[in-house]
Order: structure tokens, then C-alpha cells, then sequence
């Protein structure tokens, strides 16, 4: 036991290197930033747009329209028109806005006399990302609010004994979602978009952790090849069983601090994420988030321990799938075409489950990519929303009996003179 | 060359090593005495290395024994690697680490007990001779500068039986003498050893008797002047030659 911390210390200094660790902390770093980024995107998102108005109006409903604008959050600037496809430009720059509206002259009157109004507007579209463009969720939420306000106001005069607000919507939703036995009152596309949101993301971090751990032990073994210090430690006092395990607790240790890193950032991206939901207002995200943990949808400690297990299963199979794998590599270099085989076999089920429902595939593909022991850290997120429990300790248990066949096998290639006999060529001839 | 009080350290007896087809060993039959230096000269792909490989525990004969003190080797790995300590042709070491931790690592994997480590961290350092840049990573050492630190670290252990295969290739003529001097203080304080090398002055320097293998088989054991006189040659080389030429009518 004390030779096997002693190889095992050894293991984490070869492991724990600048070279090894970069990649991690950038990762990390690029995760923390994307949560920190969406935040404040969303921070800014919530924060009125100026508005630029041309009123060439002047009427009683060219000032409801103003106001309503202004009670809705907006920041209007009023500007001098007339709005044109030639003066746009201008007026864009001079208010330094993204969008002006035009309340064209006679548009208090047409409206009076029970004319639908057309009001020019002018969107000046900067960049096609995701998220960045704020003033098109912004301009459609300018025309709602006056829409209602100048509804309203029509109402009040037509119909005076109606309640404005009724006549708007008579007819609202009060939507009810069921997920397993829990049930809460939100929309359901809500919930389909936060549930995708996360069911987007945390394979990535799974998957990178599984490909870093075969990465790093292949890349171990195929080090004391190359570096020839493989022969002289196998000819010292300490059983093989000890040099293999230790190898594969020292990858595994350094990848499950690399995931308990991941987590970190991905906490930070989800917040992020929580933020920007709920259409900007904290009540109604703080609304959201509450409906969301009614359904089961977010993580308790149980869930994130299951989603640990899950994980910590699949990086065991993966060090002992890739240990063996590295023990074919003559050199650094040729680790990386080595354990492409194992690459795909986590690369499938990670697509895969990112695009259909393992529920929803025929039979025949389920228990194809079920047999795959990669599939479960993959399955267990969604899994777990649905409180689907079996599945996961079945996924637990089936890849534990995997690492048992493959840590055996390791086990015998290192106590063997396959290990220093065996070569990629050899392989080749073999198969 | 035997006397029956002292029971050789090392003793083989018909060993064989196959390569799939290829037959790299084929029974061959040498000991080694306490303290005694003993060469296995050949060339090329003689199956010098596959011979110490398999002494060193990290080959598995096709057929025929090793004994150690007594242990059989192939049977008991574990035990027989308490014993030997071994140093292979082109070894390297661990680039991350300082020299001085490569030392602490290997005595600490020797020894359960701290004063015996740190007793053999104190050795290697001393036959190392590096010493300041043993606190610099291995990285950056020459070639020489690496071979002298594992061959410290293959002595300082005190083993029973040193194995080296070609301990002195690539360093200077005077590091490979003094390297040569060290071995022949340990062997004379007890130590056996086993080495390959294509150095004729350093197998006449260094051993007490050489075997001279060529395809496999060994064709003359003796010491370095017996030799000589069964081949009527003036020096190691000659004999090398009248054996190698003659393994290869032999095969
Ligand atoms: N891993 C291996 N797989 C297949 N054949 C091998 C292997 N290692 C050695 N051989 C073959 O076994 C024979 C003996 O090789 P060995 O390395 O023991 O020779 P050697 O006497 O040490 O030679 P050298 O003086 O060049 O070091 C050679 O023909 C070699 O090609
Ligand atoms: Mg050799």
C-alpha cells in the first residue's frame, strides 16, 4: 500500500505539468467567462433600448403611444422627422439608436375614426448572433405595449363599461405542466427551452472529462514507452497490479478534479443562463425558477451525487479501455490515432442522445447505444429530471462491469511481456 | 571458478526466449558467483538484452529456469525483484521530475523503511557525482549526464545482483572510467553483477568471466584470459571475432 502511494505521487507530478493542466484551465476559464458574458448580456438586455420617435403627429394618440412606450421601460428620444428611407440613417445616428418609429401626421385622427394604422420603423440589424441582437425582442415588445395602450384607449371611448384589459385578452392561458408526478403552472415551452438548454450543455462537459481521462493515460503509458523508463519500472519491487492501478487512479483523480472544476464553471453558465430567462424581469425569472424546481428540474445534491457516480463509472472505463490502447503506442505521437476507436465509441452516444431520445429510437438502435456503456453519463441528466432512478443504477452498475472485464485485461497486458512486445504493426497483423 | 560453499547468486539453466517464429535465445546455461562480475559479448542482435530482460523479471521465458538465491524467478517475479536491480541499453528517465526526486522515488519503491531510503538517496547522490544539477530537472540533462544517474540509481539500491546492459555507451572516456572503477568497488564489496557491452577493454577491465553468445547460443564461458588463450587470439577482440564467425557457420 505505502509502494503504491508512492507510484502513485509519481504518477500525479508526470500528470500534473503545465503542458496537461492548460487546456483544463482554459476550458474553465472560457465556461466562466461564457456565464459571466450571458449575464451581463442579459443585464444589458433588460436595461431599456433608446428609442428613437419621430412625432410629426402630435395627437392625443401619437402621446399614448409615447407614454406607453415610456411606462413599459423604454427610452425614447424624440427626434425630428420626417421618417423617410432617406433620413433613417440620419435619425439613427443622431439619437444613436438601433431603431426610430414614425408617428406619421393624422395618425391621432385615422385611428379616431376607427383606421387601422401603419407605423414605419426603421431596425438597424449590427450583427447576427444569438443573443447580442436585443433590439429585435426589444422593437417586438415596443409594438405590443402600444398596441395595447392605443387598444386601450380606443376601448375606453367605444366601449366604457368593458374593462380595457378584457376586451385585450378575453381569453388567457393558464398553462399546467406534468412531468413524472410533479406538476407546476408555467408555460410549457419555458420549460422546453430551459430543459434544452441544459441538456445541450452538460454533455459537452461530460464528454470532455471522459476524452481527457483516456487522453491523459494513454498518454502516460505511451510516455514511459517513448521516454524508456517502462522497462525499468517494471523491474522494481512493486506488483503490476500496483503500477496499473496506480496509473489509473492518478488519471482519475486529476479528471474528476477537472469535472468537479467543470462543475464549477457550469454553475457559473447556468446562473447565467437562469438570468437571462424569464423575459429580463427578476420576478418573473425568479417566477420561472421556482416552477422549474416544482417540476424536479433543477439539481439537488442527490442528483448531482448520481450524476457524479455516473461519471466517475464512465471515466473508469475509459482509463482501463485506454490504458490498454496505450499500451500499443510506440511513441507520444501515435496515441492519438490509437484511441480513436474509443473516441467514436463516446463520440455516438454523445451526438446521438444530443438529438434524439433514447425513448424515442427503435428498438433495435436503443439497446445498440444502450450496450454502449458511454450512452449513460449521456442519458442520467435527463434521467434524473424525469425521477427515473433505475436507469441510472443500471447504468452505474453495467459500465462497473465493463471496467472489471477491461481492468483485468489491463491488469494481464502489464504482467506479460505483451506490454513491451506489443506494437501497433503487431496489432495490425492480428486483426 | 566454484567452489561448492558458495551457491551462485544467479544460476540459468536451458533458457529460451521465441519471438513468435523467431528464436531469440536458445538454451543457454551460465551463473553468476557473489561479487563476481560475469559479461555476456556478442553481437548484434545476439539475444544479449533479451537474456538480461529476462533475468530482470520483465520477459517471460519460453522455456528453461532462473534462479535467484534460490528463488525461481518466473515463478516469483515479486520476490526476485527485491533482489536485482537493473539498468536497461537506452533507459531514460522521468523528464518532469528532479533528478534528486527520481532518486527519493526509487529508493522509497525499494525500501519501506525511511533510513534505508534515505541511506540509498545518500548513496546515489555520492555515485552520481552530479552534484548541484541534481536538483535540475531531467529534462534538461545530456545523454551522459542521464546514464550516470541511472546507473547510480541501479547501485544504490545494494542490490543482490546488478544488471546492466551496456552500462558505459555514450558517455566519455572519462566518466566510463570512473564509472567502471565504481563498479568494480561494489562487486568487490559484494555485489554481483551481470552486463552486456561491446567494450573489449571494459569486459578485460571490469569482469570476472564473460560468455560469449552469438544466435542464441552461447559458445565460451571462461575469464578474459582463458580466453585468449583457448582462441590463441591477443586480446577480446579477436576472440569476438573467431566466435561470432563461427555462430554464424554454426546457423
Ligand atoms: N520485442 C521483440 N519482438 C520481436 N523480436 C525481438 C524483440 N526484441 C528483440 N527481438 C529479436 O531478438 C533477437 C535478439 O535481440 P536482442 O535485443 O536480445 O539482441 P542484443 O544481443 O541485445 O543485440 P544488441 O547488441 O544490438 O543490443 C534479435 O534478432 C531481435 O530482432
Ligand atoms: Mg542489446
Amino acid at each position: 500500500m505505502r509502494r503504491f502511494l508512492v507510484l502513485l505521487k509519481k504518477e500525479l507530478r508526470e500528470l500534473l505539468t503545465l503542458q496537461t493542466l492548460l487546456p483544463f484551465v482554459i476550458v474553465i476559464a472560457v465556461f466562466g467567462v461564457l456565464g459571466q458574458t450571458l449575464s451581463a448580456v442579459s443585464a444589458e438586455q433588460s436595461a431599456a433600448a433608446p428609442l428613437a420617435v419621430a412625432d410629426e403627429d402630435g395627437g392625443p394618440y401619437a402621446q399614448v403611444v409615447l407614454e406607453a412606450l415610456e411606462l413599459a421601460g423604454f427610452e425614447t428620444v424624440t427626434v425630428d422627422g420626417p421618417l423617410t428611407e432617406d433620413t433613417a440613417q440620419d435619425l439613427l445616428d443622431s439619437a444613436e439608436a438601433n431603431i426610430v418609429i414614425g408617428i406619421p401626421a393624422g395618425f391621432s385622427k385615422a385611428i379616431a375614426a376607427g383606421q387601422t394604422q401603419r407605423l414605419p420603423s426603421w431596425t438597424r440589424v449590427r450583427n447576427f448572433s444569438f443573443i447580442g441582437n436585443t433590439d429585435i425582442a426589444s422593437f417586438d415588445g415596443a409594438m405590443s405595449v402600444v398596441n395595447s395602450a392605443v387598444a386601450a384607449s380606443v376601448a375606453a371611448e367605444a366601449a366604457p363599461s368593458v374593462p380595457p384589459a378584457m376586451l385585450q385578452q378575453p381569453v388567457a392561458p393558464a398553462e399546467h405542466v406534468i412531468i413524472g408526478d410533479r406538476s407546476a403552472e408555467t408555460p410549457a415551452i419555458a420549460v422546453m427551452s430551459f430543459v434544452s438548454q441544459q441538456t445541450t450543455f452538460i454533455p459537452i462537459v461530460l464528454f470532455l472529462v471522459i476524452v481527457f481521462a483516456a487522453q491523459m493515460i494513454a498518454t502516460a503509458v505511451a510516455t514511459e514507452k517513448e521516454n524508456k523508463t517502462l522497462e525499468t519500472l517494471l523491474s522494481y519491487p512493486v506488483t503490476r497490479t500496483a503500477i496499473v492501478t496506480s496509473k489509473m487512479v492518478a488519471a482519475g483523480l486529476v479528471a474528476l478534479l477537472s469535472a468537479a472544476a467543470y462543475m464549477l464553471g457550469m454553475q457559473q453558465y447556468m446562473s447565467g443562463m437562469e438570468a437571462s430567462m424569464g423575459g429580463g424581469t427578476e420576478s418573473a425569472a425568479a417566477a420561472s425558477a421556482a416552477a422549474m424546481q416544482q417540476l424536479g428540474l433543477t439539481y439537488g445534491p442527490t442528483d448531482y451525487l448520481m450524476l457524479g457516480l455516473t461519471l466517475f463509472a464512465s471515466i473508469l472505463v475509459a482509463l482501463s479501455i485506454a490504458i490498454i490502447l496505450g499500451a500499443f503506442a510506440e511513441s507520444v505521437k501515435s496515441v492519438g490515432s490509437l484511441i480513436t476507436p474509443l473516441m467514436v465509441l463516446i463520440l455516438v452516444p454523445y451526438l446521438l442522445t444530443l438529438i434524439v431520445d433514447l425513448s424515442v429510437m427503435p428498438d433495435a438502435v436503443r439497446y445498440a447505444v444502450m450496450a454502449i456503456p458511454f450512452t449513460y453519463p449521456f442519458v442520467t441528466g435527463p434521467a434524473l429530471f424525469l425521477g427515473n432512478y433505475g436507469l441510472v443504477w443500471w447504468g452505474i452498475a453495467y459500465q462497473l462491469v465493463w471496467f472489471a472485464v477491461f481492468a483485468a485485461i489491463a491488469a494481464r497486458v502489464f504482467s506479460s511481456d505483451r506490454i513491451l512486445t506489443m506494437k501497433l504493426s503487431f496489432g495490425r497483423k492480428k486483426r | 571458478m566454484t567452489s561448492a560453499a558458495n551457491a551462485p547468486v544467479l544460476e540459468i539453466r536451458g533458457l529460451t526466449k521465441r519471438y513468435g517464429e523467431l528464436e531469440a535465445v536458445r538454451g543457454i546455461d551460465f551463473h553468476v558467483q557473489p561479487g563476481e562480475v560475469f559479461a555476456l559479448i556478442g553481437p548484434n542482435g545476439a539475444g544479449k538484452t533479451t537474456t538480461l530482460r529476462m533475468v530482470a523479471t520483465i520477459l517471460r521465458p519460453t522455456a528453461g529456469t532462473i534462479t535467484m538465491n534460490g528463488i525461481d524467478v518466473v515463478k516469483e517475479p515479486d520476490r526476485a525483484r527485491q533482489l536485482i536491480s537493473y539498468l536497461p541499453e537506452e533507459a531514460g528517465a522521468y523528464k518532469n521530475l528532479k533528478a534528486i526526486e527520481y532518486l527519493k522515488f526509487v529508493a522509497e519503491v525499494f525500501f519501506d523503511d525511511r533510513e534505508r531510503a534515505a541511506e540509498a538517496v545518500r548513496m546515489g547522490r555520492e555515485v552520481s557525482g552530479l552534484g548541484d544539477r541534481l536538483d535540475d530537472k531531467l529534462g534538461s540533462y545530456s545523454k551522459g549526464m542521464t546514464r550516470k544517474l541511472l546507473l547510480a540509481r541501479t547501485v544504490m539500491t545494494q542490490p543482490a545482483l546488478a544488471i546492466l546492459d551496456e552500462p558505459t555507451s555514450g558517455l566519455d572516456v572519462i566518466n566510463a572510467l570512473e564509472l567502471r572503477e565504481r563498479i568494480k568497488q561494489m562487486a568487490a564489496e559484494g555485489m554481483s553483477v551481470l552486463l552486456s557491452s561491446h567494450n573489449m577493454l571494459e569486459i578485460e577491465f571490469l569482469s570476472d568471466r564473460v560468455s560469449m553468445i552469438a544466435e542464441g547460443r552461447i559458445h565460451a564461458t571462461g575469464s578474459p584470459a582463458e580466453l585468449k588463450e583457448r582462441y590463441s587470439a591477443e586480446n577480446l577482440e579477436q576472440v569476438f571475432a573467431r566466435v561470432a564467425r563461427d555462430g554464424r557457420e554454426v546457423a
